[in-house]
């Protein structure tokens, strides 16, 4: 249901990513991994249209969207996360999250205060309940984290792009959002996570896409590519993880 | 929801019944408030709700004014008329530069609008059908009253309005603009169309105000159409007040140009130093207007002033 | 003698690159404090016109009260500025500085009212120029008139840019200023006080827009209102030079220069004001790539 071809990203003389290609099956979990600098935040932005690619194309369930604005992807069912959170920091949690159901999927709801009703929902389901009304800068960190992706949730993507959602977290609150994302994919989503916490990926994941430098350099289950000796050097080390 | 709208209503009647009760001068300072209270409303949207401060919103104002003044001096067409043509004047303004300048972030922004009051001024100045330097000189119409309820039916219309906005989707769109642009794209909002349908909005209660003006007295010239004091007063008022509320605008306008008015008639040059030391206290003390204080001072007390600082120094 | 003159457009081409070049440099000054205070403190500074307009008449004063000449009169105002810059960054300013944009704009905004107003307080409306007894001197170069009073302001504007460039990149304290520019938490943790360096950066923006103000007296009048075109102009040559990049903000202001004086001798003197804000105009439209960078 969604495919990239060929995708580059030049700035000003530095090659950001360069000829990627891949595949996304409906329902599928897929882990983008790589050092820092390797490109996965640059291709989570072209998939969303917050940049714009230098090269090649970009496929969502039979149509090319990679010359579509932002929030007409939005429409079309991609939500992302954000690595460096924004939140709406005047906004109540819960009307951060009913933006995503007003503007979201097909143009989004017409009445806020269904959005409001449906911005409850996500916020119940991932364990925001109590915050409703606080402001949302008031939130700590891994509470933060779950705002952004309750946000992207209520848009009610088909395609969901996480950033870096686990960093920062202890291992017990890692287990509660790998919990929620299994939770999340069996609603019927197909999943981009991008993340460094390799115990959560590999479980996670149904494939795994590894890039260098701005280059794919593997891409297979977890167990092949873990133990491939290029993304062993490249990425994790010599110890098996 | 009655409960809140009953002063409001209560007050609008006190305003409307003004002319009845008052001096002569008193109802003149009355429309020149009401009317700066309806540009402060106008310029909420844009700067308040969306969280784009333009500098140049007197453009629309000026537009309004020569829009009404050229319909009806040169084409001796009626008032209502002249105003129709002095709002679409201001809105096609404001989506011809909206759409380039809107995609401008923050300070980029501020400043182009800047320029374009001036562009515009001096562009007027030697159109021809527009009187040139000399200006135009209206219909004579004497009658304070009618333009004092008019004036005042105009800045209800913007007050409710803004209320609408502060309600519907499209304010929960703008609002989301000016908290995180980049956010708020990703969730579905276009935000170009959106800041240009505000700056529009913005521009058409702009215009209509420079048209009501322009009728009631009667002469016009570029620098008194494009006024860029107004520019300062609209902002001021806004942000005093509070901004992305209501009510705000109202009663910053309201508030300053009485105070104003008195410092006037005592020490005249004072005002202008006046608005500058206020917009800087308030800007210090109450960022978020005066609308914010009563809740502010509910939470908190007097620290509600010192956690202002707290929360943006150094 | 030998030389035979040119001809007319060739002689009026070259007074008009002559009159925009010297004029230019001097908005290159004046734009080299916004630049920076903008570049270090991520500050657009509203009020940056009046304080040219105070450096002007501080330089006004010294002359017609204590018959200093002007160009010895410079530094004396540049350090009167630089005092009252430094003050208002330390005391006023730093309140402010981690709120939004808005506001800093909003503050810059209100003081440059309220700068405005005091002065027209304290000097009335009335218009004040700088008349050294070589004011009106000039001299002939291939049929091109050079006065000498630009001219002395344009090399005056030139030397304080290279000095500017050469403290930010040599002394420690410049060293710290650009360090706190990019990254102000990795600054801290090298030992930088940023209470001292906001103050020390706003001083110095605010002592160079006295000089240029000290100039502009000399080659154009002052009033209490000039500041608010002052500002935007110099906030077109900033942007077009690059902000903190002293002498790309030189030529910047030459540039801007060169277009005025094109348009006053082509066109129409009135549409000069109009020249800098189309141009201004354009260019934030024109080229948002490089605006994007640094907002």
């Amino acid at each position: 249901m969604f495919e990239v071809r060929d995708l580059t990203k030049r700035f000003r003389g530095l090659t950001a990513l360069s000829s990627i290609s891949f595949e996304l099956r409906e329902g599928e979990i897929l882990g983008l991994i790589g050092p820092n600098g390797a490109g996965k935040t640059t291709l989570v932005s072209l998939i969303s249209g917050t940049l714009v690619p230098s090269g090649g194309e970009i496929h969502f369930q039979g149509r090319r969207i990679d010359k579509l604005p932002p929030h007409r992807r939005a429409h079309l069912g991609i939500g992302r996360t954000f690595q460096v959170m924004k939140p709406f920091p005047a906004l109540s949690v819960l009307d951060n999250v009913a933006i995503g159901a007003l503007f979201g999927a097909a143009g989004g709801e017409r009445n806020r205060a269904r959005a409001r009703e449906r911005a409850r929902e996500w916020l119940e389901f991932t364990g925001l309940g109590r915050y409703v009304d606080q402001r949302a800068d008031a939130l700590g960190g891994p509470d933060r984290k779950r705002l952004e992706l309750a946000k992207a949730l209520a848009l009610h993507p088909r395609l969901l792009l996480l950033d870096e959602v686990m960093a920062g977290l202890h291992p017990v609150e890692v287990d509660e959002v790998v919990a929620l994302i299994q939770k999340i994919r069996s609603q019927g989503m197909t999943i981009l996570v991008i993340e460094h916490v390799m115990r959560a990926i590999r479980n996670l994941s149904d494939r795994l896409l590894v890039l260098h430098h701005g280059q794919q350099i593997a891409e297979g289950s977890p167990r092949q590519v873990l133990e491939d000796p290029r993304v062993v050097e490249a990425y994790l080390g010599k110890r098996r993880v | 929801m009655t409960r809140r709208w009953l002063p409001v209503a209560v007050a609008a009647a006190a305003l409307a019944a003004v002319p009845w009760l008052g001096s002569e001068t008193l109802v003149q300072y009355g429309i020149n408030a009401i009317l700066l209270a309806t540009l402060a409303q106008g310029w909420n949207i844009i700067g308040g709700f969306t969280g784009y401060p333009s500098f140049g919103n007197s453009v629309f104002y000026g537009l309004g004014t020569y829009g009404t003044a050229i319909a009806m001096a040169q084409y001796h067409l009626p008032f209502g008329v002249g105003l129709a043509v002095g709002a679409v004047l201001g809105a096609a303004c404001a989506v011809v530069f909206g759409l380039p300048i809107l995609r401008l972030r923050g300070p980029y922004f501020a400043i182009a609008t800047l320029g374009l009051s001036a562009v515009m001024s001096a562009i007027i100045a030697n159109v021809e059908i527009a009187g040139k330097n000399i200006g135009l000189i209206l219909p004579l119409f004497r009658g304070d009253l009618l333009f004092y309820e008019l004036s005042l039916g105009l800045l209800v219309l913007a007050t409710a309005t803004v209320a609408w906005v502060s309600r519907s989707r499209f304010g929960a769109g703008l609002v989301a603009i000016r908290e995180n642009e980049d956010a708020a794209q990703v969730m579905g909002i276009d935000t170009t169309r959106w800041k240009v349908m505000a700056l529009t909005l913005s521009a058409v209660f702009s215009a209509l105000a420079g048209g009501i003006h322009a009728y009631w007295i009667t002469f016009i010239d570029p620098a008194s159409a494009f006024d860029s004091t107004l520019n300062v007063k609209m902002v001021i008022m806004t942000v005093f007040g509070g901004p992305g509320t209501v009510l705000g605008p109202v009663v910053g306008a309201f508030l300053l140009s009485a105070i104003s008015e008195v410092l006037a008639s005592n020490v005249s040059t004072v005002a202008g130093a006046f608005y500058g030391l206020v917009i800087v206290l308030a800007v210090v003390f109450i960022p978020r207007g005066l609308m914010d204080v009563s809740s502010g001072f509910r939470r908190m007390g007097w620290r509600y002033f010192a956690d202002n600082v707290r929360r943006h120094r150094l | 003698m030998g030389i035979p003159d040119p001809a007319p457009a060739v002689l009026l081409l070259g007074q008009i690159l002559v009159n925009g070049v010297l004029l230019g440099g001097l908005y290159g000054l004046m734009a080299l404090g916004m630049g920076l205070v903008w570049g270090v403190l991520n500050i657009v500074n509203l009020a940056h016109g009046s304080l040219i307009m105070l450096g002007g008449y501080c330089v006004y004063f010294l002359y017609t009260g204590a018959g200093i000449d002007p160009f010895a009169a410079l530094p004396l105002a540049m350090a009167a500025m630089f005092c009252f810059g430094y003050a208002l960054q330390r005391f006023l300013l730093s309140l402010i500085i981690r709120s939004a944009m808005l506001n800093t704009l909003l503050i810059t905004f209100g003081l440059d009212v309220m700068l405005t107003f005091l002065a027209q307080l304290a000097f009335s409306a009335d218009l004040r120029t700088i008349n050294p007894p070589y004011a009106g001197d000039n001299f002939d170069v291939l049929g091109v008139t050079i006065p000498v009073a630009p001219l002395a302001a344009f090399a005056v504007a030139v030397l304080l840019a290279a000095a500017l460039s050469a403290v930010l990149a040599r002394t420690r304290t410049g060293r710290a200023i650009r360090a706190t520019a990019q990254n102000l938490t990795a600054a801290r943790l090298h030992g930088v006080n940023p209470r001292r360096i906001y103050a020390l950066t706003f001083g110095a923006g605010a002592a160079l827009a006295g000089a240029a103000g000290g100039l502009y007296g000399m080659v154009s009048q002052i009033t209490p209102y000039v500041g608010v075109t002052l500002t935007a102009k110099s906030f077109v040559i900033a942007i077009l030079g690059g902000l903190d990049r002293p002498l790309g903000v030189v030529v910047g202001g030459v540039a801007l220069g060169v277009a005025e004086a094109a348009t006053a001798l082509y066109l129409d003197p009135t549409y000069t004001n109009v020249i800098s804000f189309g141009l201004l105009v354009v260019l934030l439209v024109a080229r948002p790539a490089q605006l994007f960078e640094r907002a």
